[in-house]
């Protein structure tokens, strides 16, 4: 049926030039459907293209095992931006959270749990036996949250800053008004390893394990890197459900992101079209045209968002003869090296009552100790895949009513560091899928035997099903690299009427759609200049 | 006895004596406090003394004699050693006749990698040591062109050396120089910084030829004669009472009201029980020092005795060594820099020794039997390049300086100063100490 409709859809436009559009937005992950949200609702006619079947980009729904439907992506939220939620109505449009403020669980190798009642930023209600060490995690994340919220304009995307006084002057005034001590402590945090900052302030206990487990998942920095530190901070600048530094689970998963945004968008009579890959953005003189699709049709408009990955835009695209040399040295300097798995486990023979129902209402968060944390990061990177990982799972099955199983939980697994592969064997899958279940046995002893199925899913896999280079869904790296990247990319080469909001345009991992935002706004500036 | 002065140095390295003298020279009251113990015996070679440094100080008034250090070689496992040179054409063409394709990059590689260092947010905050405020980091933000120079300067060495350089050899020689004064791996972040600084102006460091005074004997004068004011001992405690000043307790009894305390190297902080605070993820190694005494000169490589050399097997050393630091572990192929004295001994450094050591599961710190493993594989390392070396030690001094695991007096303070590790120490140090003198008034 799907094939039928993209075959007219192919008929309809090949070798057709189609006119009378105002905008194009290609990629439909959730930065473009939140951009083509906002150009549609400011009056542009806008048409956002997909290459894949499914709208949503990485996050869509899949059958994981017979009859047990997953969802690919982010399995939490935890830095969507409160901006979206409020311009495009979210809430009304479907949005709503299972779970508001996760409870999360830590384990430790020593067999410890720490229990804490919301998330670390309440750290007044965590379950320590001694006084002292939990006043120092309460002083030490009031400052790192102040540090957050301060450096929250830092870490909003880029879009056109240059071109933007408006927004460099609100940027300016936001982090000018630092106090001296606030600057020196900025300073501090930013250039030390998260190694560094966490010796200093906790001794050797559980504390500065979760911590430094904490800044070190999802990013390709070692906690021993410099500006490492930063990760936890981004993640702390972020809100979820209106809560700093808080995760929450929204009903449905994060499809449900999706879906929302794909009513805003057709609210706003945006036209939305999938399976219609591009193959390049057309450029005249120094303006975007618009794209040609594969099936040779062209579309032209006078702006162009990309939402897709910043090799295939402009490396691809666009070509590397019309880009500048530093954006293209920015995008081929380094390879890869680190990545995130993604793993979701059917669970048989689970115990039906209330009291482990409650247990699987939480974020469970695996911390091994912090000499094999930096043993993993190097492992990863020389490509061998760690004996242990930090783990973070949720059940979905639990915290979502709409999604509970007979007898049976799924489990949703993120596990890092790995090495990133751009095509990972079969012995490659096999050696991550085994490091992932003994380090989730190491603190859920007997796990393994309730194992009915598990589906792995690695960057290449999510590259292979939207289209993008499997590198964009690698492990961002260090934040001042983050940043210079996003600066870059924001720049879009220097053409007129292009706009990014790529993975690359964003800070920090998870589902944010704050790039959508910004590159929508520096779209429609460019629109409003070059109408007549 | 209590003293007063606008600021307190402590250490008693070339870069704090010359770092004092200068802010005395200037005009400040300035305090100096040096460790009590027993004196370590310098090095055979120390930073450059640039010629504003020597005129502030008047060192022409000085029976001071320098001369550079003639090279900085690498000695390889395997092929034959490698060396660049002071003068930039001198180098090129020494590469060139060694056979590497690309000496012909060599300028342009030194223009590119001195000039990265810059006024933005980043460089002022990690080389000035300050913290300035938000606007800076706001304006760095908003600059894309400064923002890519940031994470080139402040990213792993390795990317920069692949953007010039095909030959292994030479990136591993290059590498192995720049990263060594550190104990950096070449390919984390942040190790850059030390490639840059490491080609700035005066980073080239000086020997003293024989019987020559010593430059640090030579500082000492200076540091009298401009009415620097030296007392020995440890901090024990630091109080703020109100107002501009601090009290440092120094021992049981003495007291010293300053308004700031500078460090001109972060090896003096880490004598003195403090800690860097933006040192690039340097509180995970310690740097040991190894003084060999033989019973005979042995040869230098290239029968070159004023060189700087580097004991290397391959580039990819520079990251194990470090990983193994971070892990807690000695290295057995541990980079090791080491020079000749004028009267014939060897001095062998390496900053890529662990910090602490992790063993069945547990920290613990440095004992001795640790300085002895640590001293046989320097001892191994310059015996598989000197031949003969082995056989004609003699007696052996070593020093290991480890960052603090006791508690610090300095913890909290915000009024201290920590330059971050230089090649060109004193040059950067007196640059440092006039800027917070000038911060204060």
């Amino acid at each position: 049926m799907i094939e039928t409709v993209k075959d007219a859809q192919q008929s309809k436009s090949a070798g057709r030039i189609e006119g009378g559009i105002d905008a194009i937005v290609i990629g439909a992950g959730v930065d473009g459907l939140a951009a083509a949200a906002y150009l549609g609702k400011a009056g542009l006619r806008t048409v956002l293209i997909g290459a894949g079947k499914e709208i949503g980009g990485r996050i869509a729904a899949r059958e994981i095992a017979p009859g047990v439907s997953g969802v690919d992506g982010e399995h939490l939220v935890t830095v969507l931006d409160p901006e979206v939620i409020a311009d495009l109505d979210l809430y009304r449009h479907g949005l709503e959270y299972a779970a508001r403020r996760l409870d999360t669980t830590y384990f430790f190798d020593s067999g410890d749990v720490l229990r804490f009642d919301g998330d670390l930023a309440q750290a007044a209600l965590l379950s320590l036996d001694d006084d002292g060490d939990r006043e120092t995690l309460e002083k030490f994340m009031g400052e790192v949250l102040e540090v957050a919220a301060f450096l929250r304009p830092a870490f909003t995307p880029a879009a056109f800053h240059s071109a933007d006084a408006g927004h460099q002057r609100a940027l300016e005034k936001a982090l000018g008004a630092a106090s001296p001590e606030l600057a020196a402590r900025i300073r501090q945090m930013l250039f030390s390893s998260a190694d560094e900052v966490l010796r200093a302030r906790f001794g050797d206990g559980p504390l500065r394990t979760l911590l430094l487990a904490e800044a070190a998942f999802r990013s390709a920095a070692s906690p021993h890197e410099p500006f490492s530190f930063m990760s936890l901070v981004r993640r702390f600048a972020g809100e979820a459900a209106g809560l700093q530094g808080a995760a929450a689970y929204p009903a449905g998963g994060a499809l449900s992101v999706v879906t929302a945004l794909r009513r805003a968008a057709q609210l706003a009579k945006v036209d939305v079209r999938a399976a219609t890959p591009v193959t390049s953005i057309l450029i005249e003189g120094d303006r975007v045209a618009g794209v040609t699709l594969q099936d040779g049709g062209q579309l032209r408009a006078p702006i162009v968002v990309a939402a897709v990955d910043a090799a295939q835009t402009f490396l691809k695209m666009i070509g590397p003869a019309s880009i500048d040399i530093e954006l293209q040295r920015m995008l081929t300097a380094r390879r890869a090296e680190i990545s995130t798995a993604r793993m979701q486990i059917v669970l048989k023979g689970v115990a039906q009552d209330d009291a482990t129902r409650r247990n699987m209402m939480r974020r469970l968060f695996y911390a091994p100790a912090p000499e094999l944390i930096s043993a993993a990061f190097i492992d990863a990177r020389a490509g061998r895949v760690p004996e242990r990982l930090i783990v973070e799972a949720v059940f979905p099955t639990a915290l979502d009513e709409g999604a509970a199983l007979d007898k049976r939980q799924v489990m949703s697994v993120m596990a890092h560091p790995l090495p990133f592969d751009e095509k990972p064997d079969a012995a490659r899958r096999e050696e991550v899928r085994t490091a992932i279940l003994d380090s989730i046995e190491m603190f859920a002893a007997g796990f393994s035997g309730r194992v009915e199925a598990e589906d792995l899913r690695l960057p290449s896999d999510e590259a292979s099903a939207t289209g993008a280079s499997a590198a964009a869904y690698a492990a961002r790296p260090d934040l001042l690299r983050q940043l210079a990247i996003a600066n870059a990319v924001a720049g879009a080469g220097r053409i007129n009427g292009l706009c990014f909001c790529g993975p690359e345009a964003q800070i920090g991992a998870g589902l944010s759609c704050a790039s959508g935002r910004a590159a929508a706004k520096a779209a429609l500036r460019a629109f409003r200049r070059s109408a007549p | 006895m209590n003293a007063q002065c606008d600021i307190l140095v402590i250490g008693d390295d070339e870069a704090s004596l010359a770092a004092a003298a200068a802010a005395a020279k200037a005009g400040a009251r300035v305090c100096l406090l040096r460790a009590g113990e027993r004196k370590k015996r310098p090095a055979a070679t120390a930073p450059a003394i640039p010629n504003f440094v020597w005129r502030r100080l008047d060192l022409q008034d000085y029976d001071l004699t320098l001369e550079p250090v003639s090279a900085r070689v690498t000695l390889f496992g395997e092929g034959a050693p490698l060396a660049t040179y002071a003068n930039p054409r001198a180098t090129s063409a020494a590469l060139a006749e060694s056979g590497v394709a690309d000496h012909l990059l060599w300028s342009d590689f030194l223009e590119e990698a001195s000039a990265l260092p810059g006024d933005d947010y980043l460089s002022a905050s990690y080389f000035n040591a300050a913290a300035p405020g938000g606007r800076a980091l706001a304006a760095l933000l908003g600059d894309s062109a400064g923002l890519a120079r940031a994470a080139r300067l402040f990213g792993p060495c390795a990317d920069m050396l692949d953007d010039y350089f095909s030959d292994a050899r030479l990136k591993a020689h290059v590498a192995a120089h720049a990263l060594a004064n550190a104990g950096f791996g070449d390919r984390e972040a942040g190790s850059a910084t030390a490639l840059a600084e490491s080609y700035s102006e005066d980073a080239w460091r000086v020997r003293t030829p024989k019987d020559a005074a010593a430059l640090r004997a030579v500082l000492e004068k200076v540091c009298q004669d401009v009415g620097v004011e030296t007392l020995a001992g440890k901090v024990t405690e630091i109080s703020a009472p109100s107002g501009k000043f601090i009290v440092v307790s120094v021992g049981a009894e003495d007291k010293i009201r300053t308004r700031r305390i500078f460090f001109a190297t972060p090896e003096a902080a880490l004598a003195a029980g403090a800690l860097n605070g933006a040192s690039l993820g340097r509180a995970d190694c310690a740097t040991f020092t190894i003084r060999f005494k033989l019973s005979e000169p042995v040869d230098p490589p290239g029968g070159d005795d004023k060189a700087l050399f580097q004991v290397i097997d391959s580039g990819a050393d520079l990251q194990e060594a470090r990983d193994a630091a971070v892990a807690g572990r000695l290295f057995d192929r541990l980079p090791v820099e080491f020079e000749f004295t004028p009267n014939g001994e060897i001095v062998a450094r390496s900053s890529y020794l662990p910090a602490a050591f992790y063993e069945d599961g547990e920290w613990r710190g440095w004992t001795g039997q640790d300085r002895q493993a640590a001293a046989s594989i320097v001892k191994e390392r310059l015996a598989s390049r000197l031949p003969g070396f082995s056989s004609r030690v003699r007696r052996t001094e070593s020093d290991i300086a480890a960052p603090p695991t006791a508690a610090s007096p300095f913890a909290g303070c915000a009024r201290v100063t920590v330059q971050p590790r230089r090649h060109d120490s004193v040059s950067a140090a007196v640059k440092l100490i006039d800027q917070v003198i000038a911060g204060d008034d």
